[in-house]
């Protein structure tokens, strides 16, 4: 009978029982498919959001020009000469291609009443080339149309050296006219730079942080003569362009003409080699944004359990009529199908929200930590859809699966009627099963960190064991309830105390379901807390030991690492003469190509950092053995670790004179970059690089000179320049390191969040399934009160055993996250710190939040008793 | 009697002709300078070469303009070929003084490519900007540019040089050009006047036959070339009349050695310009000219075409008096190819150029024509100035 009536069965009891639930309590199933939504919208945004955040990988002028197809620069990335660009003139006679040589660097804008700076892109590019490519005529954009205030000859507006155009959006941000002077900043200097002309109209979708002017003006404005970054290069049939293999044909020609010193990359390529420059950074955020919607999952799980308690009394009437277990699986595992599959549409609109308001953040992020880049708009791709639904689908089946098992389960009408029913976890009981989860974990720690594309490193093993280790602690807190709730019964006689400790020493599987739940979280915002604690505590200790000068100047407005203008050397001599000064600390960066991707090669006075500046020293200078032949350095940890030199040894670096060798000497703590620094003596870093562009300088006073006399009287004669003393570059940083970890904070919150609601849905699933229980509990005298006390009191242990349990996960999980994961994914050694306040007024929270709701869903299922 | 009839005939040939000779003769002096400062083509110049064919800076504008018709030597394959390099001068001051700069202002070039493939029915063509710099290559000592996908060499003191032409995908044309007649230099006194405007002159040389040998690469293998080439090497400051809308230009090479040159200077009001002109140049280089009102050039069938909608007069009859046979020629110019039309980066003037048949009254075919069709998909005299 139950096969034969399976299908149309389904249907019908869908419509008749659950469809009624769903109006009935749609409030609860709306929040229900909002959880789902917002564990499927985390990991979408996040995702979304990171791509659109690092989608531009400073090919800021595609706006106008185009998409690339090839890049031609310097080794590592260098920027090219103008004599590079002469031995390239043999690619300029094919008709296949345009080239098109481009200058790019940061500008900032001062506003002149709020002094606030406003970043801008400055990009120079050869005007008359640019008119030649099939995007810039089909923009309908012009440079000597009415848009322009010049005259249209092409030379008058051509050779104006200060003169720029601003897009519309830029146009309308900043409203200045054509024809006014803007104030720039821009390599230490202040300038002023005339509005040529607008670009584009208010239909153009041209960035509202885009400055473009001749690749001469921009040359000059940068102070960087002579010298470009690349040269893009743009396919003139665009169906060939698409078509990859005509694409390779296309590179094996321009591979053929290539001069030496000059690197050719397809475009894609470098998309993929910036992508992975920030493969540990995304990855950890989806990892993290997973174990969010794990948590939902969870969530999910206990809302469906608590719907199937609900309805156990439907349930058991509906066996008694002959409906057959199965279809009642089925019904139940359709109702959460369905629920993901709403959830998940929902979702995707959700984490397109989500990903709008994260991707200037992320944004922001990746500027200051990996290279510069444009947030690009917010863009819904097919894979997105799918992985939506996927999770969505996914995690509500497996969370589904429980309940439905459940419903299965559920006794005729005759068998429930004799008193409470659960249908019992067994497996959530095996101390066994849980103790060798965690042995598994162990053993996880021995596999060696994945490689990632591009030198960064995975830590597999770390991040199974973590999985593991939750598992194992989830299930283990169990038996750690039935063991604290004996104890404390004994602690006091009062019914209401005795009657709530001996429910949860009984244990019961779903007691035990919510606590999981519960330690889950509690350990993932405990680990949270102690990373970005070790990591302050670190990073402050360093900066203790780093920033011991007096005086910092950098760049005004541009900062990070896609940072490339530095400081003029006309300005730098300047400082560097002041009468006041003992010595300056210069530093010259340059990014090099090793063997496994791009690090930093730092110029600077070697025999100072070896011998006389401060550092956090993992291996001091002299304690590794130079190899002869090649140049001592001093590696920076990430460096060491990445590139596998902890004991010495020989890295070759690809720079722009070629392939040279560094022999490590000293291995410093640096939490800068996750690439690694190499640092060696500076005229040799100039014979190397081919650069003498300074990035930033540290002063050391004469002693007795008042630093901050200095400092303001330097900020008058340099406006263009940062200049702060050690405290204020200290808060600087820290903002910064803030701004990093804002993401981690925001999953924290949702996290928690999410288990405080899967408590409260477990309560309420628990306290609705014992209904007899307290029935009992009323006959035999228990008042309303004392009833909604004992439910409060569950709460409340049942958070404490969460917060015990999940500190103890959370302090294993905050080893694995300092000692395993950031020594493996980033080459970086912290400090352990136990933010052991934050964790005690956390806990004290969880526990009053586990009264609460204790107290609010007794208070739900006293409302139907006769007492 | 005889005798004075012949004089007679004589005298009413002087009588028909002093008025056209004193049109023909009519002498505008050109200033020394344009009001923006730039040098004006002063008469009496004679080519001296290599130098005549070098660039000239100082000069407002300059073009190099290749045209011809080539064929393979097993016959099969038939081309149609136009290359023009044109010069833009900076600012007057910015335009003579020597730079190095790779991104330089003193000049602007712009290259453009044509081939017609007749045997595939295909116009390939394409328009590059380019400023004087890193990408340029232009002497003013000979004939010696290399500008992005053009180059044009002189080889040997007789004029003879090296013309390359790069299209799509590997294709090129590499042809060894060799004057068959000597440089013509058109004009009154060497000026060829182009409106009224005194300073609408210019320095006007052409190789009207080169004898073409060469290669045609298609992007995997070689094949021989042989043909007809025509070079235009023309300099001015102010080319056009301001009242000019535009001009039909023809190159036609006849069978029986000759040439003709012909071109229409519309006028905004849809007349042509006076100074419009037939050039008849004979086997030996000699060469005489009418003007306007001994010609007519009449419009035979029209084709609009489908990418830009322009309607271009491209099959045409020219008829005109021959001052050496006194005849009353006909020559009618069919296109090879209907699309030949050139379309730039800036789609808003566009401009028609292909190889035509050309026919005489009877209807046998005498020859081969390159026809140039300007100023049809915008007011181009505006768009100059």
């Amino acid at each position: 009978m139950t096969n034969r009536m399976s299908n149309s069965h389904i249907a019908y009891l869908l419509l008749r029982t659950s469809l009624r639930h769903w109006r009935h309590s749609w409030l609860s199933y709306l929040t229900l498919v909002g959880i789902i939504a917002l564990g499927v919208g985390a990991f979408n945004g996040i995702r979304q959001a990171s791509r659109a955040a690092a989608a531009n990988f400073g090919l800021f002028n595609e706006a106008v020009s185009g998409k690339s197809d090839f890049i031609l620069q310097g080794i590592a990335g260098q920027p090219l000469s103008h004599k590079q660009l002469h031995s390239l003139v043999p690619l300029t006679h094919m008709q296949d291609w345009h080239l098109l040589p481009v200058i790019e660097g940061n500008a900032t804008y001062v506003h002149p009443e709020s002094s606030d700076l406003i970043p801008l892109q400055i990009i120079g590019l050869d005007l008359i080339a640019l008119g030649n490519l099939p995007l810039f005529n089909e923009l309908g954009l012009s440079f000597s149309s009415s848009q322009s205030t010049d005259s249209d000859k092409w030379y008058q507006w051509l050779q104006a050296d200060s003169g720029i155009w601003v897009t519309h959006a830029l146009y309308q941000r900043l409203q200045y006219q054509s024809g006014q002077q803007l104030p720039l900043m821009a390599g230490g200097t202040l300038q002023s730079m005339r509005i040529a002309g607008q670009l584009g109209d208010a239909n153009s979708d041209l960035p509202d942080d885009l400055i473009i002017a001749d690749i001469r003006t921009v040359q000059n404005f940068l102070g960087r003569e002579q010298a470009f970054d690349r040269i893009e290069i743009l396919l003139a049939d665009r169906s060939l362009a698409a078509d990859p293999k005509a694409f390779k044909v296309f590179e094996q020609r321009l591979r053929q003409q290539l001069p030496s010193g000059v690197e050719l990359q397809a475009a894609t390529d470098r998309l993929a080699n910036r992508a992975s420059m920030t493969a540990a950074f995304r990855l950890n955020l989806s990892i993290l944004s997973l174990i969010a919607l794990l948590v939902g999952a969870y969530l999910i799980l206990q809302a469906l359990d608590a719907s199937i308690v609900r309805r156990r009394e439907e349930l058991a009437t509906l066996r008694s009529l002959g409906v057959g277990a199965g279809t009642l699986f089925a019904m139940a595992m359709l109702e959460s199908g369905l629920m993901g599959l709403l959830g998940s549409f929902l979702g995707l609109g959700l984490g397109q929200l989500l990903a709008s308001v994260a991707v200037h953040g992320l944004s922001d992020t990746i500027n200051t930590l990996y290279f510069a880049t444009a947030a690009q708009a917010i863009e819904l791709q097919g894979s997105d859809v799918w992985i939506a639904l996927s999770l969505g689908l996914g995690f509500s089946l497996m969370a589904g699966l429980l309940p439905a098992r459940d419903a299965m389960l559920t006794p005729p009408a005759q068998i429930l009627a004799r008193g409470d029913w659960s249908p019992g976890f067994t497996w959530l009981r095996s101390a066994r099963f849980s103790l060798s989860l965690f042995g598994l974990g162990l053993l996880c720690l021995l596999l060696p960190p994945l490689q990632i594309e591009g030198g960064a490193k995975m830590a597999l093993g770390g991040f199974l064991a973590a999985g593991l280790w939750i598992s194992s602690l989830a299930l283990l807190s169990g038996q750690f309830l039935v063991l604290l709730a004996r104890t404390m019964q004994k602690l006091a006689s009062h019914p209401v105390w005795r009657m709530a400790m001996s429910r949860l020493a009984d244990g019961s599987s779903r007691h035990r379901l919510a606590l999981a739940g519960l330690v889950v979280a509690v350990g993932m915002v405990t680990g949270m807390l102690q990373l970005v604690g070790s990591f302050r505590g670190t990073i402050q200790n360093w900066f203790e030991v780093r920033f011991e000068a007096d005086l910092y100047i950098s760049e005004r407005g541009a900062q990070g690492a896609g940072s490339n203008s530095g400081i003029r050397p006309e300005v730098l001599q300047a400082i560097e003469s002041l009468p006041e000064l003992e010595f300056a600390d210069t530093l010259h960066m340059a990014r090099v190509q090793a063997p496994l991707g791009v690090t930093q090669l730092i110029g600077a006075d070697f025999f100072f950092w070896q011998h006389q500046k401060s550092q956090i020293w993992l291996q001091a200078p002299g304690r590794l053995v130079p190899v002869a032949g090649a140049q001592p350095a001093l590696v920076s940890e990430s460096f060491a670790r990445r590139f596998d030199c902890l004991q010495g040894g020989v890295i070759a670096l690809q720079t722009a004179s070629g392939s040279q060798k560094i022999t490590a000497i000293g291995i410093f703590a640096d939490y800068g970059s996750e690439f690694g620094s190499v640092v060696i003596d500076l005229p040799v870093w100039k014979t190397w690089t081919l650069q003498d562009r300074a990035l930033n300088t540290s002063l050391y006073l004469k002693p007795g000179l008042d630093s901050r006399l200095l400092r303001d009287r330097l900020r008058l004669q340099f406006p263009a320049l940062d200049i702060r003393n050690n405290h204020e570059l200290r808060a600087y940083a820290l903002s910064i390191f803030e701004q990093t970890f804002q993401v981690t904070r925001a999953l924290n919150v949702i996290g928690l969040f999410v288990a405080c609601v899967g408590l409260l849905l477990g309560l309420i699933a628990l306290f609705e399934e014992c209904q007899m229980t307290w029935r009992t509990l009323a006959f035999i005298g228990f008042s309303r009160r004392e009833i909604i006390w004992v439910g409060a009191l569950e709460g409340a242990v049942l958070s404490l055993v969460a917060w015990l349990s999940g500190t103890i996960l959370g302090l294993l999980l905050g080893w694995l996250l300092l000692a395993c994961i950031n020594v493996q994914s980033f080459g970086w050694t912290l400090i352990w710190h136990l933010p052991a306040w934050q964790l005690l007024l956390f806990g004290l929270g969880l526990i009053l939040m586990g009264l609460a709701c204790g107290l609010v869903a007794a208070l739900r299922v006293s409302k139907r008793l006769e007492v | 009697m005889i005798n004075c009839y012949k004089y007679l005939w004589l005298f009413g040939v002087l009588c028909c002709w002093i008025p056209v000779t004193l049109i023909a003769l009519e002498w505008i002096q050109p200033p020394l300078k344009t009001d923006e400062g730039y040098p004006v083509p002063q008469p009496d110049i004679q080519p001296q070469l290599p130098s005549a064919h070098g660039a000239h800076p100082a000069y407002a504008i300059e073009w190099w303009y290749w045209v011809g018709h080539l064929h393979t030597l097993d016959e099969k394959r038939e081309f149609g070929f136009q290359g023009t390099v044109f010069r833009s001068a900076g600012a007057p001051e910015q335009a003579v003084q020597a730079s190095e700069d790779s991104f330089g202002l003193n000049q602007l070039y712009l290259v453009h490519l044509g081939l017609s493939d007749f045997a595939n029915n295909r116009y390939l063509h394409s328009e590059r900007a380019y400023r004087s710099g890193w990408q340029v290559q232009c002497s003013e000592a000979q004939l010696d540019i290399k500008i992005g996908t053009i180059s044009a060499k002189q080889v040997a003191e007789d004029g003879s040089f090296e013309l390359k032409l790069c299209y799509p995908n590997q294709m090129h044309l590499h042809l060894h050009c060799q004057p068959v007649k000597p440089l013509i230099n058109f004009g009154e006194r060497g000026l060829s006047r182009k409106g009224r405007d005194p300073s609408s002159v210019s320095l006007y040389w052409t190789y009207t036959r080169l004898k073409i040998t060469g290669t045609w690469f298609d992007g995997q293998q070689s094949q021989a070339v042989e043909g007809l080439a025509w070079m235009d090497h023309e300099i001015s400051s102010s080319q056009l009349g301001s009242d000019l809308a535009g001009w039909d230009w023809t190159a036609i090479q006849l069978d029986d050695g000759r040439e003709l040159k012909a071109y229409r200077l519309r006028k905004n009001d849809g007349d042509s310009d006076p100074w419009s002109a037939v050039y008849w140049i004979d086997p030996d280089g000699s060469h005489r000219s009418v003007y306007a009102d001994q010609f007519e050039w009449q419009s035979l069938a029209h084709w609009t075409s489908p990418k830009t909608g322009v309607r271009y007069p491209n099959s045409v009859l020219i008829t005109a008096n021959d001052p050496a046979t006194k005849q009353r020629q006909q020559y009618r110019l069919v296109p090879r190819m209907l699309q030949q039309e050139f379309i730039g980066n800036a789609t808003d003037n566009p401009y028609w150029e292909g190889a035509c048949w050309v026919y005489n009254e009877a209807g046998a075919r005498i020859g081969k024509a390159y026809l140039e069709l300007a100023g049809y998909g915008g007011d181009i005299g505006k768009l100059i100035h």
